[in-house]
């Protein structure tokens, strides 16, 4: 068919144009607290015009190859690269920090548990630890008026000094989720993941045990994009969009000059 | 009039089909451990008492090119990049072995270690399988070990060794799915000797300039066709103005 170099030239074009977007939201969040990159990952579309080698091309022959036609490429996923991210102090007692893996929990709006990697809590009004949007931090850790010199221990204990006391009073402890596949969890947007069936369900313990990070406080964990990186990634998919392009127009030319020709 | 015409036609049919699996081998220049397709052409003549001069073209796409892609580190502890010309040995759509150069592994929510495309990863005793929550690390000669994070001065567990096998000597084909396929049937036996690099992938084995070269070059040759056919109306509208005359 002569149209069809035209359509695997543009199934060429429509991936690249995905991958650029990946690589555009990477960088757009390289500034973003715990965000992950993303990678695409491409594949072959399927084969056409089949005949598979080996296949009986008599009562006795067999067909010494095959016959396959691919029909181009496609951006079949992007999958979550889950590498640490660098650590920056702060110094701000409620910026927390995961070294290692895992997530904190947060209870969003509806109720729906949400996991994150942005420790960038604050308190809420009501004294509950939350993050910037306001959601609870699950469990829920409640800080009373007037507590001074809050500590978060690298297993997730937090006490804090209450106005009154001698001794530092234990708040509750923060647990740490863990998934099978942390690569199969959902962005939501706003630095939010949500449990797949891909994901597995997440397990819950307290940080640095069964392998999960340690909390770390008074930091925050950046973004995980290396912009050298990406920019390289950029200009390899710019220039590979340009070579499909230079096969729309290629086969372009081969049909203008079979109608003007003949 | 001759039928020149149609001798032309057919090498354009295979110019086309030629640009068109260069086409796919161009929008796949960045599929992980893709391998270009290869096309032949070939002529077919007639054997007859005539003078043999009308050989019609046919193309094919007869295999793929079996170069090694370029490395490229990715830091991903599942990623490998297969060293030398061994190939990966996967599960099939339909349950059979097949062979890859793709290998970037991830653990499926079951616990079966896939590649990028989904297929299950081949050991020496079937499908490898990876305790949920373990964290898995491969080894350069492809043993997958696990640690449990709940004991972590355990020594590492072996689960399998990836099937890596050699295909030199066997003839193999590249199947519909994209995977290879000993022809005829039949398994490739496991290379003791091939070894992996982890946390690197290979490129597609597609080389932009050249790709770009034999584009032009199906391009011309296209031209040069359809510019037969011209010629052939013209010797034919020549003759038809000399019947005119006599």
């Amino acid at each position: 068919m002569p149209t069809s170099a035209l359509q695997v030239a543009r199934t060429g074009l429509e991936a690249q144009d995905s991958r650029m977007r990946v690589i555009a939201n990477n960088l757009a969040n390289v500034g973003t607290t715990g965000f992950k990159k993303d990678r695409a990952n491409f594949a072959t579309l399927a084969y056409q015009d089949a005949r598979v080698a080996g296949q009986r091309s008599s009562g006795e022959t067999a067909y010494a190859t095959g016959l396959n036609l691919g029909t181009g490429v496609a951006v079949q996923s992007t999958s979550q690269i889950v590498t640490q991210g660098a650590l920056n102090t702060t110094g701000n007692a409620l910026d927390l920090a995961l070294d290692g893996d895992g997530y904190f929990q947060v209870e969003l709006p509806g109720g729906q548990l949400g996991y994150t990697r942005a420790g960038n809590f604050t308190r809420s009004g009501e004294g509950q630890l939350v993050t910037q949007q306001g959601y609870i931090v699950q469990p829920a850790i409640t800080v009373p008026e007037g507590a001074s010199s809050i500590s978060v221990s690298p297993d997730g204990i937090v006490s804090a000094m209450v106005a009154g006391d001698t001794e530092p009073a234990e708040l509750g402890q923060l647990q740490v989720a863990s998934f099978a596949n942390p690569g199969g969890l959902r962005a939501i947007g706003d630095n939010f993941l949500v449990e797949t069936a891909a994901s597995g369900a997440a397990q819950l313990g307290a940080g640095g045990e069964l392998g999960r990070g340690n909390i770390r406080q008074g930091m925050l964990e950046a973004s995980n994009v290396n912009i050298v990186e990406e920019l390289v990634d950029m200009i390899e998919c710019q220039r590979a969009y340009e070579i499909n392009s230079k096969m729309v127009s290629s086969v372009d030319e081969m049909l203008r000059n079979a109608n003007q020709t003949l | 009039m001759d039928r020149l015409i149609y001798t032309a036609l057919s090498g354009m049919n295979a110019s086309m089909e030629r640009q068109r699996v260069i086409a796919s081998n161009m929008a796949n220049a960045q599929t992980v451990g893709f391998r270009a397709e290869l096309i032949d052409q070939r002529p077919v003549t007639i054997d007859g008492e005539t003078l043999n001069v009308r050989a019609m073209q046919r193309a094919e796409v007869r295999g793929a090119t079996m170069t090694a892609g370029e490395m490229v580190r990715t830091g991903q502890e599942l990623d490998l990049f297969i060293q030398g010309d061994a190939m990966m040995a996967v599960q099939a759509m339909d349950g059979s072995e097949a062979y890859t150069r793709r290998a970037d592994l991830s653990i499926s929510p079951t616990g079966a270690l896939v590649n990028g495309e989904g297929r299950p990863v081949l050991g020496d005793a079937g499908p490898i399988t990876v305790p949920l929550g373990a964290r898995a690390t491969i080894a350069p000669d492809g043993v997958v070990s696990v640690t449990d994070p709940a004991a972590p001065d355990q020594p590492p567990v072996e689960v399998g060794r990836i099937k890596l096998a050699g295909w030199q000597g066997s003839p193999i084909s590249k199947g519909l799915d994209g995977l290879f396929r000993v022809e005829g049937g039949g398994i490739l036996p496991a290379d003791a000797e091939a070894q992996v690099i982890t946390g690197a992938l290979e490129q597609s084995n597609v080389k932009p300039t050249e790709v770009l070269v034999e584009m032009i070059d199906a391009q011309r040759l296209f031209d040069m066709r359809s510019k037969l056919i011209a010629t052939a109306r013209d010797c034919d509208q020549s003759g038809a103005q000399l019947m005119r005359l006599g």
